[in-house]
């Protein structure tokens, strides 16, 4: 295995060639925040919250999708970077509805927990407060609340890439991106949905619920996600 | 000359409350209002939310009775879901309520009430609150904050947060009882105990002291609140009884879903706060208090025939000798019905804790849509709440009709003050001491839908005599 | 001999829940009374909101026109602001009625029953006037703590106040800063 080293807030370090910035990051003991990744899935850089600045670069670089390089200089936690994560937060909270308050979501919410983590205690920016379309209960498992949506696409990847089912994607673009299910159909009537919960597991926020959970209720479990992967990858389990 | 009078801002109810006193050509009071000026449409913007979700919203009417909120709510999300509520989560969602009469009334009559009550409603408006009473009475003030405390406690105990709990949810509740919280509640009771006894002997020794407001407050109208269905005093769950001026029963029982047909809601330009009336005894006529009726402590006491726990009855039938063969009319007493709904309250506690099944696990019944309607009605300390939700087939609410308790008092309220004014203001002679019984008289009925204590002590009111022209003639303020 | 602080609280557009877990400190307030001369709050009987106020909590969103002109004259008046708990910091679910039309929601609210509907030249007189949308206090002033929370529990509470009256600025650790 070919490893490179590279160097991260003054420190040089190394890691397995072929890793991505974010892995070698959090390999080195240095954590970078994120909302749109989860390990097993494949990385999109859509929350932009693990950028960092890459010395000759001309931009700041998402560290999930960006390979590391040998003789890379890499800088995290800048005073600009720390304030563009807090600009991050500040710019979701705004975009869409979230009532922590009374959400399914409130105490297992990845978003609340990442402005908590960060030091986000309010918003700069001017509410938008959407109309949204409605909430969609036509399921027999799953809610779904544009509300609460961050567009991180966890949903959309994990029903794709883990159960192989494809039914959630996106229309739309920019704040006026969506989540739809099949060709822009109600929930109840997909006829590729298999029922599984995956998108409701990896959901990072209350978007996506069970059905029937009231206040602070939901609970996610990622855990299955890397848990098939390996054992697809290292072909775990037998089969014919 | 006709001149209005504007007392701004008063007691708030949801916000902040004025009062506007018209006085007619000879200077005499011809009628005040109580303008309600707070509004955050909470019927309308829960239009499209699931119903499950619809009690942790409505707790957030409200900071001091969120937990009345959110049992209505799920009372109403039992009905929609048609499911039988385990019992254990039944006597469970019952303790949190008493835990809620406890700091509620408490909060009422000690932070509220007693600094008029002890320190007089013309002392120094400066020492005329709860840090006033902690001054002068320390002992009891003291008292009174534990007892409060206390409530809260035994709210927190059982649904891990005093204020805006997510623990009482369509179907039951979400966690059981253990030993260790039954033990927890029980240990805090003998206290509760000795405080409630102290406030009732304290009241009870002084009431002759009060003796021209009893009289200033007391006028007839109906009365209402839960029963259970053999008739006694009821704060959870029970049939809703209508009695008149005379305790004579106008109607036994209502099926909370039936509300409906016997109250009517109408409303005023002057005002946010609707006004319900009974239906009955319509059509609706503001100036004439058409249908009017008193909930609440004085409400729920007079309605019922008895209380069911040994320390309260006794303390019941002492009250009841106030009303001479009839109902107990005069708003004075809701201070006093409140204390003995104290008393009660922890005599429940104390009983259902007892119960052999109390620490049973299953505690949630499980369902989806099976009704497109559900009423949720239930006593906060303020009086009869209704939660009536209309849901499609997936749970999505598409109306909602909220009668909240200080609503059904809304006509009384307004007379309470037209009365007292009439009583005190004639012609040019307003004092700063009027104002303040004004204020109390809003103030006894325990206004709700949010923070009371806006009113400890003394409201900050501006009286202003306007000349017919709108010239101001004379300026009193206070605060 | 150290001056007291004078310290308010105000409530705006909310439902009185961050007063509440104020008073929820319990016998802590009674220990607090030494260091703190409360001027103005739901508590005490003053008219009009004092001027020179060291500290002020103020609970609740911008909902009508009266709240606005309040918190105009707190922030004139006052040294440090604190945004006290959700409503005041994010608007929370009274701006849940932001995506509705005012006059509709008037209209839909009050109009199923007799009598009439809070509108018009008389309703203007005397009701405040709602404002269009609902917002958060420093949508209107510039705010120097932020205390969010629904309500703020009592712990945090304490730790704000306890570290202002020694004079400190509130350091508060992330599970203390947390929404809802």
């Amino acid at each position: 295995m070919l490893v490179i080293t590279l160097n991260i807030n003054g420190q040089d370090v190394s890691a397995p060639a072929g890793v991505t910035l974010l892995e070698a990051c959090r390999q080195n003991g240095v954590d970078l925040p994120t909302l749109c990744h989860l390990e097993g899935l494949t990385p999109v850089g859509a929350c932009r919250l693990c950028l960092v600045q890459v010395e000759g670069a001309r931009r700041l670089m998402p560290a999930c999708t960006t390979e590391a390089q040998d003789g890379m200089v890499v800088q995290t936690h800048t005073e600009q970077l720390k304030e563009y994560r807090k600009m991050l937060l500040e710019l979701l909270l705004s975009e869409r509805n979230h009532i922590c308050s009374v959400c399914v979501a409130n105490g297992s919410c990845e978003l609340r927990a990442r402005c908590a983590e960060l030091g986000v205690d309010h918003t700069r920016f001017e509410y938008r407060c959407p109309d949204l379309p409605a909430i969609d209960l036509t399921h027999e498992r799953n809610g779904l609340d544009h509300n609460r949506c961050i567009s991180c696409t966890r949903c959309i990847r994990a029903c794709d890439q883990i159960e192989g089912a494809h039914t959630l994607d996106m229309q739309g673009r920019g704040v006026d991106n969506r989540i739809i299910i099949d060709m822009h159909q109600k929930w109840g009537e997909s006829i590729t949905c298999t029922k599984c919960g995956k998108c409701v597991n990896v959901c990072p926020t209350g978007t996506l619920f069970w059905k029937g959970s009231t206040v602070a209720e939901m609970q996610k479990d990622v855990g299955f996600v890397r848990w098939i992967k390996e054992g697809r990858e290292k072909k775990q389990w037998s089969y014919i | 000359m006709a001149k209005k009078i504007h007392i701004e801002p008063v007691t708030r109810i949801e916000g902040h409350a004025k009062i506007t006193i018209q006085l007619d050509d000879t200077g005499a009071v011809d009628e005040a209002r109580l303008h309600v000026v707070e509004f955050r449409a909470f019927e309308k913007f829960c239009i499209g939310r699931p119903f499950y979700e619809m009690p942790g919203i409505t707790n957030r009417i409200c900071g001091i009775c969120p937990t009345s909120h959110a049992l209505a709510s799920v009372k109403a999300g039992d009905s929609i879901m048609g499911v039988a509520v385990p019992p254990t989560a039944v006597k469970l969602r019952e303790i949190m309520n008493w835990g809620q009469f406890v700091q509620s009334h408490a909060l009422s009559f000690f932070h509220l009430s007693a600094p008029d009550l002890l320190l007089g409603f013309d002392s120094d408006p400066a020492t005329r609150n709860v840090m006033g009473l902690i001054q002068k009475y320390p002992d009891l003030a003291r008292k009174g904050v534990r007892l409060r405390g206390i409530g809260q406690e035994i709210i927190r105990i059982v649904a891990d947060k005093s204020i805006h709990q997510a623990w009482a949810v369509p179907g039951g509740v979400r966690e059981p009882l253990t030993a260790e919280k039954r033990e927890a509640i029980r240990a805090m009771l003998p206290e509760a105990f000795e405080t409630i006894e102290t406030a009732l002997n304290l009241l009870k020794s002084n009431l002759d002291k009060f003796a021209e407001e009893v009289k200033i407050y007391d006028f007839p109208s109906m009365f209402a609140g839960l029963v259970t269905p053999a008739g006694g005093l009821e704060h959870y769950d029970g049939l809703m009884r209508f009695v008149d001026t005379h305790r004579k029963i106008i109607e036994p029982g209502i099926q909370n879903d039936k509300y409906r047909d016997y109250i009517e809601e109408a409303s005023e330009s002057w005002s946010y706060l609707k006004f319900p009336y009974f239906k009955s005894q319509g059509p609706y006529n503001f100036k004439e208090s058409a249908g009017m009726y008193r909930v609440g402590p004085l409400g729920r006491l007079n309605v019922c025939d008895y209380a069911g726990t040994p320390r309260a009855d006794r303390e019941l039938e002492q009250f009841r000798r106030l009303g001479k063969g009839g109902a107990v009319t005069s708003g004075f007493h809701f201070h006093y019905a409140r204390l003995i709904e104290i008393l009660f309250a922890l005599e429940k506690i104390e009983e259902t804790l007892k119960d052999k099944d109390i620490l049973d696990d299953w505690v949630r019944a499980e369902g989806g849509v099976n009704r497109l309607k559900g009423v949720g009605m239930t006593e906060a300390p303020r009086g009869t709440l209704i939660h009536d939700y209309t849901v499609d087939r997936n749970g999505l609410i598409t109306d909602v009709n909220l009668v909240v308790s200080t609503g059904h008092n809304n006509m009384a309220m307004n007379r309470t003050i037209t009365n007292i004014a009439k009583q005190y203001i004639k012609g040019d002679n307003i004092s700063e001491g009027i104002l303040n019984r004004v204020e109390h008289g809003i103030r006894a009925f325990d206004p709700c839908l949010s923070c009371s204590t806006h009113a400890v002590g003394k409201m900050p009111l501006t009286i202003e005599l306007l000349a017919p022209d709108g010239s101001m003639l004379k300026e009193i303020s206070r605060g | 001999m150290a001056n007291k602080v004078r310290l308010a609280t105000v409530w705006l557009g909310g439902c009185s829940g961050c007063h509440m877990s104020f008073l929820d400190l319990d016998e802590k307030l009674i220990d607090l009374a030494d260091q703190i001369d409360l001027v103005y709050s739901p508590i005490v009987d003053i008219k009009e909101y004092p001027h020179d106020v060291d500290v002020v909590l103020v609970e609740g969103a911008l909902c009508n026109t009266e709240n606005l002109e309040l918190l105009l004259q707190i922030r004139e008046r006052s040294k440090i602001v604190i945004s006290f708990g959700d409503c005041a910091v994010t608007g929370n679910t009274p701006q849940l009625r932001n995506k509705l039309d005012i006059d509709d929601i008037l209209t839909k609210v009050y109009q199923a029953g007799p009598g009439s509907i809070p509108k018009g030249p008389e309703a203007v007189d005397i009701l405040p006037v709602l404002l269009p949308k609902v917002h958060p206090l420093h949508a209107a002033v510039p705010i120097d703590i932020y205390l969010p929370g629904c309500p703020p529990d009592p712990d945090r509470i304490f730790l704000t106040i306890a570290a202002l009256l020694a004079g400190e600025k509130p350091q508060l650790p992330a599970e203390a800063i947390t929404f809802g």
